[in-house]
C-alpha cells in the first residue's frame, strides 16, 4: 500500500506570494510589448493612397486583432470565477488581461489610424479607452490599498474589529446603568447609532460627521463636580470604553474606505466593458453593412 | 404594601419564573438599585415609575421623561387593574391578580432585548459597496442595451425603411449620419452626403461600379479594352478593380481624383513585363527609378513627321524644325549693337505664356524681326518683305518695283538727246516701256537674291526646298512643347530655374551651338561665323533629369 504525501503538492505551489505584474518575470509585459511592436510595423508599412485608416489591409488586420483581443479580454471575467477549472493559472490569467489590455491601447489606436469623428466608431474607441483607464485605476489600487489595509488593521481581520466593536458596546451599556439618564441617553445613542460603511459616498469618504460615538465622548468630557465617587468612576470608565471604540471605529472606518476604493473601479471597468461590446459590435457591423 | 414580584425569562418554549414579594409603601421600577422592582437595562431610566395603592385601587405614575404605556396607550398616571400591561423601556408588567394576603402581583418580562451586538452591528449597517444597492450586472445589461438600441438596432431600423428624403421623418439622416457615418464626405458628394443608398446600393457587399457610373458614366477606361497591347493578366486586373478600390469615399473633404505616385507606380513598376508590346516602361518611383525621359520631337518638318526619343541617348537626340539657330550665336557677352551691346538673356526670346505654364511661341515678329530685318535694297533701307510666305515675296517684291517703275514714269529726258547712265545704275527705271519691265526684273532678280542669300538672307536661318522652287523656304516646324504626354508647369518650377541656371553643364549645353567648333567667347561675326550647312540639326539643349 502506498501512502501519498498530502504536502506534495505543497511544494509545487508558490511559497511567497507573486503579484500578477512581475507574473514569470513580465511574460505577459514581453508578450503585450511584442504584439505593439508588431503592429506598430504593419501600420508603418501600410501606406495607401492618402492617409492611413482602419480600411487598408493593415487596418483590416489591426481590427480582427484588436476585436479578438476585446473579446478575450472580456472572457477574463468568467475565468475568474471558475475557481476549479483546468484553464491555467488565474494569476496569469490577469498578468495578461493587465498587460494585453494595455497593449490594446496600441493595436486599436493604431486601428483607427488617428481619424476620429463623432460616430459609433469613435464611441467604440473612447468606451475602450475608458475601460482601459477604469483598468489602470484597479491596478493602481490594488498595488496600493492592500498593504494600507494590512497596516490599519494592525493585524486584526474585519470580524475580529466588528466583534470587538460590539464588546464594547456592551461594557458600554453596562457601564451605563450607574450614571445619570442623560448620560445613560448618550451612551445608548452612541451605541445604537453606531455608524459603520452606510452610503456609496460615506463608505468612498470615510467621513462620519454625525459619529455619536464621538458626542457621547464629547458630552462626557467632564465629570459634573457634584458628582459621587462611583458616578465619577462609571464616568472615567465610559470615557475609556469610548475613546477605544471611537478609535477602533476610525480604523474600521479607514479599512472599509480602502476596500471601497479597491471595489469601485470595477463599477466603472465592468459596465463600461458591455458598453463597448455593444458599441464594438455596431461599429463592425456598420462597417461591414455599409462596405 | 406587599407586591409579589415575578420575573420571567423564556428560553425557547421554556419559561424560568423567579418570584420574590417586595413591602414597601411604593414600589418604584427603574435602573437604579434601589428601585424596588429594579429593571437592569440601559434603555430604563433611573426611576422610571412608581405604583401606589390607593384607596381607589392600584394608581402607577411616571417618574422620569421617558415615556410610560398602559395597555399600549401612553400616560403620566393612571389606575391600573388584573390584566392592565404596563410598559417601562423594553420590559412589559402584568398587574396579575394577587393572592390573598398580597395588595398586588406583577409579572415582569424584558420583551425587547437588546440581543446579539455583533449581528445589530452587522445588520444595522451597510459594509462594502455591494450593500449599497449598486449592481454591476443591472448597469451593464442597461448600458449594453443602451447602446446596442441606438448604434444598431434603430439604424438598422431607420435605413431599411427610409429611402427617401422626401418622407420628412426629422433629424433621421443626421441620426444616421452619426452613427454610422466613418468618415467625411468629399466636397463633390456632399450633396448626396444623406443618401447611403445612393452609393451603398446593396447591404454588405461593397460599393459596385454602377453606382460610380450612374453619374461618371463618361469616364473612360484606363486602357482601351479592345487596344492590343498584350498583357491579358493586368488587363483583366484593370477591368475587376473596382472603382472604390482606387476613389476611396468618406476620406475628407478632398476630391477622390488620387494624385499620389504610388497609385500609378503599383502597376507601372513591372509594366513591360507584363505588356512588352504596349511601349510604357517600369516606373519605380520619382526622381529615383523613372527611366529616361522621351522626347517628341520634329523628324521631318516639311513632312510633319514626329519621333520619341529618349534624351541622353546616343547618338544624342535632336530636333529638326528646319530652322538654323545657335544660342551660343546670340547669347554672346558682349551683346548687339542693335539691342544696345546688352548681352542677350533667355528670357529676350522665351517669353512665358499669361499662365506660367508654358511658353509663347517663338516668333518671327515677336523675336527675330528687331535683327533679321527683310531688306532686300540698300537705296530702300524703309522696305522689308513679308515674312512667313515665300512666294509672295516674289511676287511682293516684283510688284514693288513694278510700282515703283510705273509711279515715277521714268525720267524725262530731253528731246533727241542721248540718255546717258552711269555704268551699272540701274536705280533709276528707264522710261521707255521695254526698259522698264528689264529694269523691274533685274531688280526684283536682285533683291531676290540678297533676300534669300545665305549669308544675310532667309537661307541664313531657314532651308531652301528646291523641290517647290529656287526661292522657296522648307517649311518650319517648332516645337512649344516636348513633353507632349505630360504636363509640366514652368511656373511651378521657378524655384528649380535658378539651380538649372547656375549648373555649369546644364548653362554650356544651353550655350553650345549647332556647331561644334562655336565656342568662342568672342560675338559672332560674318568674319568668324562658321560656314552654314543645310539640314544641320538643331541640338536639344539638354536631359534636365540629372545623372549622377
Amino acid at each position: 500500500m502506498t501512502v501519498t504525501d498530502p504536502a506534495a503538492g505543497l511544494h509545487d505551489r508558490p511559497v511567497r506570494h507573486e503579484s500578477f505584474l512581475v507574473y514569470a518575470r513580465f511574460r505577459y509585459l514581453k508578450i503585450a510589448c511584442a504584439a505593439a511592436a508588431v503592429s506598430l510595423l504593419l501600420y508603418l508599412v501600410d501606406s495607401p493612397y492618402g492617409s492611413r485608416y482602419g480600411g487598408s489591409w493593415a487596418g483590416y488586420t489591426l481590427g480582427i486583432a484588436g476585436a479578438l483581443l476585446i473579446l478575450w479580454l472580456m472572457w477574463f471575467g468568467y475565468r475568474k470565477r471558475s475557481y476549479l477549472k483546468e484553464q491555467g493559472n488565474l494569476v496569469a490569467w490577469l498578468s495578461a488581461h493587465v498587460y494585453l489590455g494595455v497593449g490594446l491601447l496600441v493595436i486599436a489606436t493604431l486601428h483607427t489610424g488617428f481619424h476620429f469623428a463623432w460616430n459609433i466608431h469613435t464611441l467604440a474607441f473612447a468606451l475602450m479607452c475608458l475601460v482601459i483607464a477604469s483598468g489602470g485605476f484597479g491596478v493602481f489600487c490594488y498595488v496600493r490599498f492592500p498593504r494600507l489595509m494590512t497596516e490599519n488593521r494592525h493585524g486584526s481581520t474585519m470580524s475580529q474589529m466588528l466583534g470587538r466593536i460590539a464588546s464594547l458596546n456592551d461594557q458600554l451599556r453596562t457601564a451605563a446603568m450607574r450614571v445619570d439618564d442623560r448620560t445613560a441617553t448618550a451612551v445608548e445613542r452612541a451605541v445604537e447609532a453606531t455608524s459603520i460603511g452606510g452610503s456609496f459616498w460615506r463608505q468612498l469618504s470615510g467621513h462620519y460627521p454625525n459619529c455619536a460615538t464621538a458626542a457621547a465622548l464629547a458630552s462626557i468630557a467632564e465629570t459634573p463636580t457634584n458628582a459621587t465617587p462611583e458616578l465619577a468612576a462609571a464616568m472615567r470608565q465610559l470615557r475609556v470604553l469610548l475613546d477605544e471604540k471611537g478609535q477602533l471605529l476610525t480604523r474600521t472606518r479607514q479599512d472599509i474606505r480602502y476596500k471601497a476604493m479597491m471595489d469601485i473601479w470595477l463599477y466603472f471597468h465592468v459596465p463600461l466593458s458591455f458598453a463597448l461590446l455593444a458599441a464594438l459590435l455596431a461599429h463592425v457591423i456598420a462597417v461591414f453593412c455599409l462596405w | 404594601m406587599q407586591v409579589e414580584v415575578t420575573f420571567l425569562t423564556r428560553r425557547g418554549t421554556a419559561v424560568i419564573r423567579r418570584s420574590h414579594t417586595v413591602t414597601a409603601e411604593s414600589v418604584r421600577f427603574g435602573r437604579g438599585t434601589d428601585n424596588e422592582v429594579p429593571l437592569a437595562d440601559i434603555r430604563v431610566e433611573l426611576a422610571a415609575a412608581v405604583l401606589r395603592q390607593r384607596p381607589d385601587g392600584l394608581f402607577i405614575e411616571r417618574l422620569g421623561d421617558s415615556p410610560l404605556y398602559v395597555n399600549s396607550e401612553t400616560t403620566g398616571a393612571t389606575l391600573v387593574d388584573s390584566g392592565d400591561e404596563i410598559l417601562i423601556g423594553p420590559y412589559k408588567i402584568i398587574v396579575t391578580k394577587p393572592l390573598e394576603g398580597l395588595d398586588a402581583a406583577l409579572s415582569v418580562e424584558l420583551v425587547q432585548p437588546i440581543g446579539d451586538s455583533l449581528e445589530r452591528l452587522m445588520t444595522g449597517n451597510r459594509i462594502g459597496l455591494d450593500q449599497t444597492g449598486l449592481s454591476k450586472r443591472r448597469v451593464s445589461w442597461a448600458l449594453f442595451a443602451i447602446l446596442t438600441i441606438l448604434g444598431l438596432a434603430a439604424p438598422i431600423a431607420l435605413y431599411s425603411s427610409w429611402d427617401s428624403a422626401d418622407r420628412g421623418v426629422p433629424g433621421v439622416p443626421t441620426f444616421l449620419g452619426i452613427a454610422w457615418n466613418p468618415g467625411e464626405i468629399s466636397n463633390p458628394h456632399r450633396y448626396f452626403a444623406q443618401k447611403c443608398a445612393t452609393c451603398h446600393q446593396g447591404v454588405f457587399i461593397m460599393v459596385k461600379d454602377a453606382a460610380c457610373l450612374t453619374c461618371h458614366g463618361g469616364i473612360g477606361n484606363h486602357i482601351a479594352p479592345a487596344a492590343a497591347v498584350g498583357g491579358n493578366q493586368l488587363r483583366r486586373h484593370l477591368q475587376t478593380t473596382r472603382c472604390a478600390e482606387c476613389h476611396e469615399e468618406h476620406r475628407g473633404l478632398h476630391s477622390l481624383v488620387i494624385r499620389e505616385g504610388t497609385l500609378c507606380v503599383n502597376c507601372h513598376r513591372s509594366l513591360a513585363e507584363a505588356m512588352p508590346t504596349a511601349g510604357p516602361r517600369d516606373v519605380r518611383g520619382f526622381p529615383v527609378g523613372h527611366p529616361e525621359f522621351r522626347v517628341t520631337v520634329v523628324r521631318d518638318a516639311g513632312a510633319r513627321n514626329f519621333e520619341r526619343v529618349h534624351l541622353g541617348s546616343y547618338p544624342t537626340p535632336a530636333d529638326h524644325p528646319n530652322i538654323v539657330f545657335s544660342h551660343a550665336a546670340h547669347l554672346v557677352s558682349g551683346g548687339f549693337p542693335a539691342l544696345g551691346y546688352k548681352p542677350m538673356v533667355c528670357a529676350d526670346c522665351h517669353v512665358p505664356e499669361p499662365s506660367g505654364q508654358g511658353f509663347l511661341t517663338i516668333t518671327y515678329k515677336g523675336q527675330c524681326q528687331s535683327c533679321h530685318a527683310l531688306k532686300f535694297d540698300a537705296t530702300l533701307p524703309w522696305k522689308e518683305v513679308p515674312h512667313g510666305d515665300d512666294a509672295r515675296v516674289e511676287a511682293d517684291v516684283a510688284g514693288f518695283y513694278a510700282s515703283l517703275a510705273l509711279g515715277e514714269g521714268g525720267p524725262k529726258r530731253p528731246a533727241l538727246e542721248v540718255e546717258r547712265r552711269l555704268p551699272g545704275d540701274l536705280s533709276t527705271p528707264p522710261s521707255e516701256a521695254p526698259s522698264r519691265r528689264a529694269w523691274v526684273r533685274q531688280k526684283t532678280a536682285q533683291a531676290l537674291g540678297i533676300i534669300f542669300d545665305e549669308k544675310r538672307g532667309c537661307f541664313y536661318c531657314h532651308f531652301t526646298d528646291s523641290t517647290r522652287g529656287q526661292f522657296r523656304v522648307a517649311p518650319v516646324v517648332m516645337l512649344t512643347r516636348f513633353l507632349l504626354p505630360a504636363r509640366f508647369d514652368h511656373a511651378k518650377h521657378t524655384r528649380c530655374s535658378a539651380a538649372i541656371a547656375t549648373t555649369p553643364r546644364i548653362r554650356n549645353r544651353a550655350a553650345t551651338s549647332s556647331f561644334p567648333a562655336s565656342r568662342s567667347a568672342s560675338p559672332v561675326t560674318a568674319r568668324n561665323r562658321p560656314p552654314t550647312r543645310r539640314n544641320r540639326p538643331v541640338p536639344l539643349a539638354t536631359s534636365f533629369i540629372g545623372r549622377s
